[in-house]
């Protein structure tokens, strides 16, 4: 019992993470169809901010909000010089647009930085655990956990409350109805962006501190996590992108704890075999989208 | 009808024996200039260019991105060299493998079928969720489970080091037991080049083409999406497999990251540089990618020494860099994206180009038009048992909104019946209902004692339902002919008695002078002709039109009357057709029902219908009101 309690709260951790990035892939999704293999790459210039300006010496508390912006910069700057370009294209332009995006921006940091791993100093707190009752719980979960309910309920406010919040899920919903409507297209995606970007930055902020390192390669994980994460949930849905990422943590480490040792470390191969087989059978998804197309 | 020997068996092998010779004598010449610095080079690109055209006979033919064929490239990798590396080179890295597999050793052949087996095994499973997620959400979500293939592999590959020697040592060859000469991977490369046209040529390949360009327009042509893009897999699967094999046989070893992102990200580039719905386009993009990606190898390593100009790069150092290919890599794949999504070529084919060039000396024969009235038989046995296509009260809800609510008809398999109705009335709801497209909340339909409720597009179809699309949907990228023999092969299989003759239907369109081109450059009017004749070459019980001449002149909509009634009769189909345009309706149904509010608010003759004081009310106090969705 314990022992599960103790599971719930690190997956919950792991997966509060994944709910950001999968919900700023969602997000991106929703304006444009656009499943962002590029999104992975926003924490990669968050670390290599982080590299510099913590090199430089300046504390966490001055690079976090420096990654958080540096983000939204890089993903609003990604839709200008390329996605932008490639709107209303089909569904295999804009995945090659997004990967090859992805593999620019790594190829720039392998050409001008290092192919190499750079590490980075962590916060001291990171590692710091408390005990509550007979559980022992970290810190940094328990950070994670809370700036992400923080986020979510600012974001569901931005969403629910604000004229651009219904634009963005009228959009969503149907693209060509909410242009008729009067939202404007470039307005909407480039807020989507720019919240993207907002998401994954936190999401990066915290991503860098366990990581304590960065390489130019250092996005692919983040972007597979987020991106499978937003496929469980069902595409297009924001809800089921948050539930897609929390599951996402979850099954990770109840599976690192409750397998046998000698699969251990094919975790992450299992939980994609679950995957397979989530789609085999429930193939829309946790949370259905209804695609209606015109006929 | 297709496959015809000539235009798709002869021509095919011989446009790829030729593409073959040029290709390989382009790679001599420049070994020959470079000498043996460039032997490896040139082996490399012959390896990668299998691989690239296994991808192709997947990705090109069903427009799937697939990031997952060298994440099958690995599992074939390492099948070949479990089985073909000799027990004593794996004791060294391997000597607990499972299964007793460090003690087998097969020849190479033998270790590539091997491979090819494994591989097939893995991807019939995955082609059985990709094929399912594609169906339910679309292209995209297919891609994403390639994508977490080409992981999971990985991933398995270096932390299952038992099997596969982990992520350091990996399997390797002794020394001089690796591939040493060409003769194997020109022979598979040929043979490779072959599979891939003679597959787009194929049936299987024409259907998966249709469901590539229309995914709906081909269901509702009987064509079933998911047997086509099953046997585009397992077909590139093969191709890539021996491609792998041969990659590993030639290097001598393999790693994790052998098959991983960095070789993903070259073959794809490479794909969609040439043009990836092309064969040709797959081989000139390996040839040109793979030039391309040693220039920039050699630019960044020494600047413009390589052109022996002894400059010192100076201003262009910032570039000049190393590993300048992978940005050249990714710059190429973002660059054609956005500017020349379709790659150089297109789907331009060498093959394609040589039989245009030899056949326009022989022009055809204007065939007959077709006859009068059906030749006896067609459809006898379904005509005999009177097979009523009897729609019985169909009820469909969109969130809140009622659709359908109670509307029922039935049409005669020698009738023309018409369904008008205003905006939103659920004319096309109902088409959409008795064509699988949309599930009824309640209600039923049959042809005949045959109940179809609930039966998916594909199986409609080849019941005899064939319907057409409000808003045009042609197979684009497909001929004229084509998009016609498409519907009738499928016809010929699935639909019993004889069919209408493909040239026939075209010249009873109006379409003979076109029948070569594309359908996506006819004009409005003929574009319509075509679908209904592809439709009618499905040998339908029934027509389903769905507007036929909706932003048609009065002229052209009496035309459609004529071309409609005309090719009903000569193929022997009763007819349901849905307009609003009452004179087109009059003018061409035996009997009418009128739709309002998801209603039948009236059924009878034309002029039964139209004296009807309800019809008048609903249909002129409705008519104005746009906002209703149609």
């Amino acid at each position: 019992m314990t022992e599960l309690a103790q599971n719930l709260i690190d997956g919950l951790g792991r997966g509060s993470i994944y709910a950001l990035l999968a919900l700023g892939v969602a997000v991106v999704f929703g304006v444009m169809h656009l499943l962002n293999f590029a999104h992975g790459e926003l924490i990669t210039v968050g670390g290599y901010v982080a590299l510099w300006t913590l090199g430089a010496g300046w504390s966490w508390y001055i690079v976090t909000p420096l990654i958080v912006v540096s983000a939204v910069l890089t993903s609003l700057a990604i839709e200008r010089v390329a996605f932008s370009r490639v709107r209303g294209s089909s569904d295999f332009t804009l995945l090659l647009t997004s990967f090859g995006v992805h593999f620019v921006i790594s190829a720039i940091f392998l050409l001008y930085v290092s192919a190499s791993v750079k590490p980075f100093d962590r916060p001291s707190w990171v590692t710091n655990t408390y005990s509550a009752g007979p559980l022992n719980i970290e810190v940094y979960d328990t950070v994670v956990i809370a700036v992400t309910v923080l986020t979510l309920i600012g974001t569901t406010m931005l969403l629910q409350r604000t004229m651009f919040g219904l634009s963005l899920r009228a959009a969503a919903a149907d693209f060509d109805t909410a242009r008729l409507m009067g939202v404007r297209s470039d307005t909407v995606i480039r807020g989507a962006f720019a919240l993207s970007g907002l998401l994954a930055g936190i999401a990066g902020v915290f991503w860098l501190m366990r990581a304590g390192s960065i390489s130019p390669s250092a996005g692919i994980t983040p972007m597979l996590k987020g991106v499978l994460a937003a496929l469980i949930g069902g595409l297009g849905s924001l809800r089921g992108a948050v539930i897609g990422g929390l599951v996402l943590g979850l099954a990770e480490v109840l599976l690192r704890s409750r397998l046998p040792d000698s699969v251990a470390s094919l975790t992450e191969g299992v939980v994609f075999l679950l995957i397979a087989l989530l789609f085999i059978f429930r193939p829309q998804g946790l949370v259905t989208v209804r695609h209606a197309e015109r006929v | 009808m297709f496959p015809r020997p000539g235009r798709d068996v002869g021509f095919p092998i011989a446009g790829c024996a030729l593409l073959f010779a040029v290709f390989l004598a382009g790679g001599l010449i420049f070994e020959s200039f470079q000498g043996r610095a460039a032997e490896r080079l040139v082996t490399v690109m012959l390896i990668d260019a299998i691989i690239v055209l296994g991808i192709q006979i997947y990705v090109g033919n069903t427009g799937v991105l697939s990031f997952g064929h060298i994440g099958f490239g690995a599992i074939a990798g390492y099948a070949f060299a479990v089985f073909a590396i000799s027990p004593e080179e794996k004791r060294k890295r391997i000597g607990d493998a499972p299964f007793g597999l460090d003690e087998v050793l097969l020849n190479p052949a033998l270790a590539v079928a091997v491979a090819i087996g494994v591989t097939v095994v893995v991807a019939l499973v995955v082609g059985i969720g990709l094929a399912r997620s594609g169906a339910e959400s679309g292209a995209v979500a297919a891609t994403v489970i390639t994508l977490a293939l080409l992981f999971v592999t990985h991933e398995v590959a270096r932390n299952w080091p038992d099997l596969t020697g982990g992520n350091r040592a990996g399997l390797t060859f002794k020394v001089g037991a690796a591939l040493d000469n060409r003769l194997p991977i020109y022979l598979c490369l040929l043979g490779a080049l072959i599979v891939a046209r003679l597959f787009a040529q194929s049936r299987s390949g024409k259907l998966a083409v249709a469901a590539r360009e229309d995914n709906l327009a081909a269901r509702a042509m009987g064509v079933n999406p998911l047997v086509q893009q099953t046997a585009a897999l397992l077909i590139s699967v093969v191709v890539v497999s021996v491609g792998s094999s041969l990659r590993v046989y030639e290097n001598g070893s393999i790693l994790p990251d052998d098959f991983f992102f960095d070789y993903t990200l070259l073959t794809l580039a490479m794909l969609i540089v040439g043009g990836r719905n092309s064969v040709t386009g797959a081989l000139v993009g390996v040839a040109v990618m793979t030039a391309g990606r040693e220039l920039a190898r050699r630019l960044g390593r020494d600047g413009f020494e390589v052109f022996g100009l002894g400059l010192d790069a100076g201003p262009l150092d910032w570039i000049f860099r190393e590993n300048l290919q992978t940005v050249f890599l990714g710059l190429a794949m973002l660059g054609f994206m956005i500017f020349r999504s379709d790659g150089l070529l297109g789907d331009w084919e060498l093959d394609g180009w040589l039989w245009r060039l030899w056949h326009r000396r022989k022009p055809e024969e204007r065939p007959e038009p077709l006859p009068e009235v059906a030749p006896v038989g067609l459809h006898a046995e379904v005509a005999h048992q009177g097979a009523t296509l009897d729609v019985h009260e169909l009820v469909v809800d969109f969130g809140g909104f009622r659709a359908l609510d109670g509307a029922g008809l039935t049409v005669a398999p020698d009738e023309v019946v018409g369904l008008i109705g205003p905006n939103g009335a659920g004319k096309t709801t109902l088409v959409n209902v008795i064509t699988g497209v949309v599930a009824p909340a309640a209600g039923w339909f049959k042809v005949g004692e045959r109940e179809l409720t609930g039966a998916p597009s594909h199986d409609i179809a080849r019941a005899g339902l064939v319907r057409t699309f409000q808003n045009l949907r042609l197979f684009d990228a497909l001929t004229v002919r084509q998009n016609v023999e498409l519907a009738s092969s499928v016809a010929a299989q699935h639909r019993p008695g004889p069919h209408p003759p493909v040239d026939a239907l075209i010249a009873e369109a109006g379409l003979w002078d076109v029948r070569d081109r594309r359908a996506r450059e006819l004009d409005y009017g003929s574009a319509r002709r075509l679908e209904l004749a592809r439709a009618a070459a499905m040998a339908p019980a029934y027509l389903l039109l769905d507007e036929p001449t909706s932003g048609m002149s009065d002229a052209e909509s009496g035309e459609m009357i004529r071309t409609v009634r005309h090719m009903a009769a000569a193929v022997d189909a009763g007819v349901l057709v849905i307009d609003h345009d009452l004179n087109f309706i009059t003018g061409i149904s035996d009997r009418i029902y009128v739709l309002d509010q998801g209603q039948v608010i009236s059924a009878g003759t034309p002029d039964e219908v139209q004296a009807d004081p309800a019809v008048r009310a609903a249909y002129l106090g409705a008519e104005s009101d746009t906002r209703r969705p149609g």
